[in-house]
């Protein structure tokens, strides 16, 4: 399985990338870490004439946080996963990550790779989406910043056109907000079969003023399961029956499809108990 | 091994291999397994997918795992990479290579290589890994012969000579 | 047949390391893609994207254009130098003869199948040029379901087998329909056990190097059988033993997937005649995972007559076995129905057996041997209804097993198969400890009350070891095997053993040297073994079916006994003793009470070379060198797999709590590389029943295509294991070794599967096919299956 020819290029800036990129249009591919795109170059599915290597340009290299953690776009996984400015502002994008391939898989996959690969049984943008992140685009006319929810549009398909991601900007963790993150995959590291991240502000009555329950592997994209979002807020996260109605509302919006690895059946089932499980976790001690 | 100029879209790659100083030609769609296999006469190397599951062509790249059925030759310029050919000091054996030899932590010996690399890497992360630790290290390794018995007794050695040495 | 490896016995039955390790260890194996010979080109292959059609046109001319391009052929080119291949058994005249072009001639049977092969300069060059090969089908409609296959008007895939049957074999002993007729309770089961595939982590690959000006050819390949693959690719290609020299070097694991000819191993040495140069394949994953061969696939039907008190009477069985579209070559699709049919009766005394085996063809690729063939399905079958009728009859399933059970006495069963003793009951009473049988029942009781649902999974097995002919023919499929072994004492006292076997991962070179040493009382490191080449070691059958230990330890034997022979004539006439009154000691050869009598065996090596007629007895022949043969008796293995699982009956997942194995494989050679082949082959097993499936859509598109799909089991998915061996010496091989590899492939699904319907006991389920990923677990619940 080997490659179709391509002509290189090594970027050395984010411009340079940017300028190749509008050059050559769809004829063009951005390498990253490689872990997604280069199987598909090996196996033919994937021929850009044109591929723009960016492992030089270190300006999107960068750990940022103040008021809210930017993360560069060729941030390696491993190197996210273990930084303390992570940890600190986004737990739960510490423990999406770990559950990302294996750690040959992560020392060399990059944030924005995995995220702009918008596979849909992928951990990190369900994640995003949870916690109300914003994807930065650089393109030939200019940078723009883009909701998540608006950033993943169907299966390998985001919101990006002839644009460069070059940040991940992720709200940081405050009181009374807490998430948490949980999947069923065949074998660790693997793609899940379904994941839901929850992300829950709870009142000074503790009742749920604000959820965001977001799916992975149900949809395209990830999938904001809203009917469960209104059924929880205004109640208790320890309340077994506002639970078992998330979990059955959750099993009626979404509409998964089957694989080889999973009946529709199932992952509409797992997906009301994720939903559930996240909640169980998210739900203040 | 090539000491010819490259030509058309070829281009030459330089690096550090092992310690010393490697030049090779490659064009860019090259992958870096077959340069390392091929080109640079390295054969210990395996491939066992060319998608990135197996971990048979796992090596080290600046100090840490990559597949390098993921990367391309060109993509390695400048780099320093270890493989396992470079594990062994002379005609010993490195203590991990000898854990695996004393708890039968290879049969076939193919995806020995992408072990031993690994194992090394996790051991200078956490010199005093679990089992747990051990197995979630190695989980990208796919082992076809052992069942992973003697992989993971093997690692649990090599830590404990390790650090007695240490 | 005791002949001295028991006694005083030094290596044998120690865990030597092994000798091999060394250069694996530091990257220096030398495996058929580290080959590189001088011009030497590299092929590619054009493969179907249909899992059945007709080829109208072929148009290679772009192809042929392309930079790099040495060659592009089709089986029009190819047909003047080789013979398609015709797979049928002689000795079973109930298969269809089956053709075999090497590359497609005119119909395409399943998605992979090689249609073009091109060489190139480079193997990137060659890929480049497939994609310019033009090739106009016109898509058949496929069959993918081996019973649907049967039916009257289901698609046809070969003109001469008219049914899609490729052999229907009928066989009976004992009064069935009596039985039947007679029991209290009839218990019926349909098991469907998934497609999957060794998937060795070394794909395939061959180098061929035709030399044109002596007309010899010499292949290196990944081959678990040289001699054997001497002797079907020179069939094919007009080529005699003096001309065709295979090799098989370093091999990245075989488990029976290569124990077969491939297309390729004809077609590669062709290309290699054609273009005058040396030309090397090496199979990618994805052509590895489509196009090389599946196996295990049965849907078994299964009925037990039984008695009130659960004494099986009787057993009736239909094996409907997938075979793919072409029969494996020249093993047959039989392999897999045939295995699972014979061995039904498995460790239960039954009087009365009846099976009916259908090897069926599909769209799908060939079905060859992997490790346990069919044993393995058909014995999950059988011992998911035995838990089964338990739960029915309010038997607990170890009684009930026990209360069925043959003793641990040599006995003859219903098929004819001669066990020859083992610890069938013996290893039982050891797992029950082992596991704690009663104390899980209270914890499983317990965990109920708490909402989490343990299950146990207990599966006892008896294992066919050393394949030879006498195995072969009890197993339905009768085949002549040889092995031959030679052992040479060199003038420095060094030995060289060669042998017909193929060491890739079992450390012969180990275990064959611990034998060697033992019979000429030399250490292990002055043992050499050769094999894997045609040139240069003794013919036999290769390595698969646990055979080597036996049939070349064997051979091994008769032949060190020949050489020891030739040194006592010596020893005796050079220390004037009668040969009775010595014996072999560490090294030497002595007087027996008198140590200080006696002589080296390096010193007698030397003579027995050069000492000339002064010192060597009248009438010796100079030299110290036998070759034997060995073709063992049916020999057979045992134990038990058992597993204890905890379910998640809301997302099907399955956590593995504890997993015990207690092997019987007779004399052990070498204990931890014992502990490695049970460990390996259970691994596999648990692959086979919770991850790993060839999975064929209705159209008979290929969906598990890549590895994210093809599902290995790693280091998370395996549990650490407690191992224990018995060694039930067997009384009638040479040395009373049986061989061990297969157990855990045989018995660990069977367990699992088990494990998973006791835990999920109190929500009614059951099982009725294998794999079982977390959608299949949840789906045994039949409230979940009903969509409640």
């Amino acid at each position: 399985m080997k490659p179709a020819r391509f002509e290189y290029v090594a970027a050395e800036s984010a411009d340079e990338a940017v300028s190749v990129l509008a050059e050559h249009g769809h004829d063009a591919a951005l390498l990253a870490g490689g872990q997604s795109l280069v199987p598909l170059m090996n196996m033919r599915m994937a021929r850009p004439g044109v591929v723009i290597d960016l492992n030089r340009v270190r300006e999107l290299d960068t750990i940022r946080l103040d008021g809210v953690l930017e993360v560069g776009a060729l941030v390696r996984q491993a190197r996210a996963q273990r930084a303390p400015e992570v940890a600190e502002a986004a737990p739960i994008v510490v423990s999406a990550i770990g559950q990302i391939g294996h750690p040959a898989i992560r020392s060399r996959g990059t944030i924005g790779g995995n995220v702009a690969h918008a596979d849909a049984s992928s951990e990190l943008p369900a994640v995003l989406v949870a916690l109300g992140a914003e994807i930065v685009a650089r393109g030939a006319g200019g940078t723009r910043s883009i909701p998540a929810e608006a950033f993943f549009v169907t299966h390998f398909t985001t919101a990006l056109s002839g644009e460069l991601l070059t940040h991940v900007r992720i709200p940081r963790a405050e009181p009374g907000v807490s998430a948490a993150f949980v999947e069923v995959a065949r074998r660790h590291g693997d793609f899940a079969l379904v994941g839901a991240a929850a992300r829950v502000r709870v009142g000074a009555d503790g009742t749920c003023a604000e959820a965001r329950l977001v799916l992975s592997g149900v949809a395209g994209a990830p999938f904001r399961a809203a009917r469960a979002e209104e059924a929880i807020v205004g109640r208790r996260l320890d309340d077994a029956s506002a639970l078992a109605d998330v979990e059955r509302l959750v099993r009626d919006e979404v509409s998964p499809t089957s694989d080889v690895h999973a009946t529709a059946a199932y992952r509409k089932r797992v997906a009301g108990v994720l939903v559930r499980r996240s909640l169980e976790q998210a739900a203040p001690r | 091994m090539s000491a010819r100029a490259p030509s058309g879209e070829e281009r030459v790659v330089q690096l550090v291999v092992n310690g010393e100083k490697r030049r090779g030609i490659a064009e860019p769609r090259l992958l870096l397994v077959d340069f390392i296999r091929h080109e640079l006469g390295l054969r210990g190397t395996h491939v066992g997918c060319e998608h990135g599951v197996c971990g048979a062509c796992t090596i080290r790249l600046d100090g840490e795992i990559v597949r390098s059925c993921l990367m391309f030759a060109v993509q390695a310029d400048g780099a320093t990479l270890e493989t396992v050919e470079g594990l062994a000091p002379g005609d010993g054996l490195h203590p991990i290579q000898q854990a695996f030899r004393e708890k039968h932590g290879l049969q076939c010996g193919f995806c020995t290589p992408g072990f031993l690399l690994t194992a090394q890497t996790l051991l200078e992360e956490n010199p005093d890994p679990t089992e747990y630790e051990i197995r979630e290290y190695l989980s990208g390794n796919v082992c076809r012969c052992t069942g992973y018995v003697g992989i993971v007794d093997a690692v649990h050695e090599a830590a404990r000579v390790m650090r007695t040495q240490a | 047949m005791s002949t001295g490896l028991l006694d005083g016995r030094r290596f044998v039955g120690a865990s030597i390391l092994r000798n091999e390790d060394p250069r694996f260890l530091r990257g220096q194996g030398r495996f058929v893609d580290d080959l590189e010979l001088p011009n030497m080109a590299h092929c590619a292959f054009v493969r179907s994207p249909f899992p059945h059609a007709r080829i109208s046109s072929i148009d290679l001319s772009q192809a042929r254009e392309a930079p790099g391009v040495l060659g592009v052929f089709s089986w029009a080119d190819i047909e003047p130098y080789a013979q398609p291949f015709v797979t049928q058994l002689d000795t079973r005249p109930e298969l269809r003869p089956c053709t075999r072009y090497l590359l497609s001639k005119d119909v395409v049977r399943h998605v992979g199948e090689a249609v073009v092969a091109i060489v190139a300069r480079s193997r990137y060059e060659a890929e480049d040029a497939c994609d310019l090969v033009h090739v106009e089908y016109e898509p058949m409609p496929a069959v993918v379901d081996a019973e649907r296959a049967l039916e009257p008007h289901a698609p046809l895939l070969h003109d001469d087998i008219p049914d899609n049957t490729y052999a229907h074999i009928e066989w009976e002993a004992g009064d069935v329909d009596g039985a039947f007729a007679s029991a209290d309770h009839v218990f019926s089961k349909r098991f469907h056990a998934g497609r999957h595939m060794a998937a060795a982590l070394e794909t395939r690959g061959i180098v061929a190097d035709w030399d044109l000006s002596t007309g010899e050819v010499t292949c290196w390949s990944t081959c678990q059988y040289p001699h054997l693959q001497q002797v079907f690719v020179g069939m094919s290609l007009g080529l005699s033993a003096r001309q065709l020299r295979w090799v098989s070097p370093d091999m990245g694991g075989g488990f029976g997937h290569r124990s077969n000819t491939y297309v390729e191993d004809a077609v590669v040495p062709v290309l290699s005649r054609l273009l005058g140069r040396p030309v090397k394949w090496i199979e990618d994953r994805i052509e590895d995972l489509a196009a090389s061969t599946h196996a295990k696939e049965l849907v078994v039907y299964l009925d037990v007559a039984c008695r009130a008190d659960g004494r099986f009477l009787a057993f009736k069985t239909h094996v409907i076995g997938d075979g793919g579209c072409y029969p494996s070559h020249p093993s047959t699709s039989l392999i897999d129905p045939m295995t699972a049919a014979t061995l039904m009766p498995g460790l239960y005394d039954i009087p009365a057996f009846r099976y009916v085996v259908d090897s069926v063809v599909t769209n799908k690729a060939p079905a060859h041997a992997y490790r346990g063939v069919g044993w393995g399905p058909g014995h999950t079958a059988r011992e998911v209804l035995v838990d089964e009728i338990a739960r029915a009859l309010d038997i607990d399933r170890i009684e009930l097993r026990l209360r069925n059970m043959i003793s641990d006495e040599p006995s003859t069963n219903v098929v004819g198969m001669n066990y020859d003793g083992g610890s069938y009951r013996e290893s039982v009473r050891r797992t029950l400890d082992a596991v704690d049988y009663d104390g899980f029942l209270g914890r499983q009781a317990q965990a109920r009350t708490e909402g989490r649902y343990l299950g146990l999974g207990i599966s006892p097995f008896v294992e066919p070891t050393a394949w030879g002919s006498k195995a072969a023919g009890l197993a339905g499929i009768p085949i002549q095997f040889f092995d031959f072994a030679s052992v040479t004492m060199e003038p420095d006292g060094s030995v060289t053993l060669t042998s017909g076997t193929h060491n890739h991962g079992q450390g012969h070179e180990t275990t064959l040297a611990q034998v060697a040493a033992d019979q000429l009382g030399v250490q292990v490191a002055d043992v050499k073994l050769v094999s894997g080449d045609t040139g240069t070691s003794v013919r036999g059958s290769g390595t698969y079916a646990s055979r080597t230990a036996v049939v070349a330890g064997g051979a091994i034997v008769r032949a060190a006994g020949d050489v020891r022979s030739k040194l006592f004539e010596l020893a005796a006439h050079m220390m004037e003793a009668s040969v009775e009154d010595l014996e072999l000691g560490e090294g030497v050869i002595q007087v027996k009470g008198s140590p200080d009598r006696s002589m080296p065996v390096a010193t007698l090596a030397y003579l027995a070379y050069l000492g000339g007629p002064s010192l060597q007895p009248e009438g010796f022949e100079p030299g110290l060198t036998s070759t034997r043969f060995y073709d063992p008796p049916d020999t057979y293995a045992n134990g038990v797999v058992a597993v204890v699982v905890e379910v998640d009956p809301e997302i099907g997942v399955v956590a593995i709590e504890q997993l015990v194995a207690v092997e019987d494989c007779g004399v052990m050679l070498n204990p931890m590389i014992v502990d490695g082949q049970v460990a390996g082959a259970i691994a596999q097993g648990l692959g086979s029943a919770l991850l790993e499936e060839c999975v064929y859509g209705e159209d008979g598109q290929f969906l598990s295509a890549t590895l994210m799909d093809y599902l290995y089991p790693t280091t998370m998915d395996v549990p650490p294991m407690r191992i224990e061996h018995i060694e039930t010496r067997s009384p009638v091989t040479i040395g009373g070794v049986k061989g061990v590899g297969e157990g855990g492939t045989i018995a660990a699904p069977a367990a699992i599967l088990n494990a998973i319907v006791d835990a999920l006991q109190p929500f009614g389920a059951t099982v009725d096919r294998s794999p079982l990923g977390p959608s299949d677990v949840l789906a045994l619940i039949p409230d979940v299956a009903a969509g409640r």
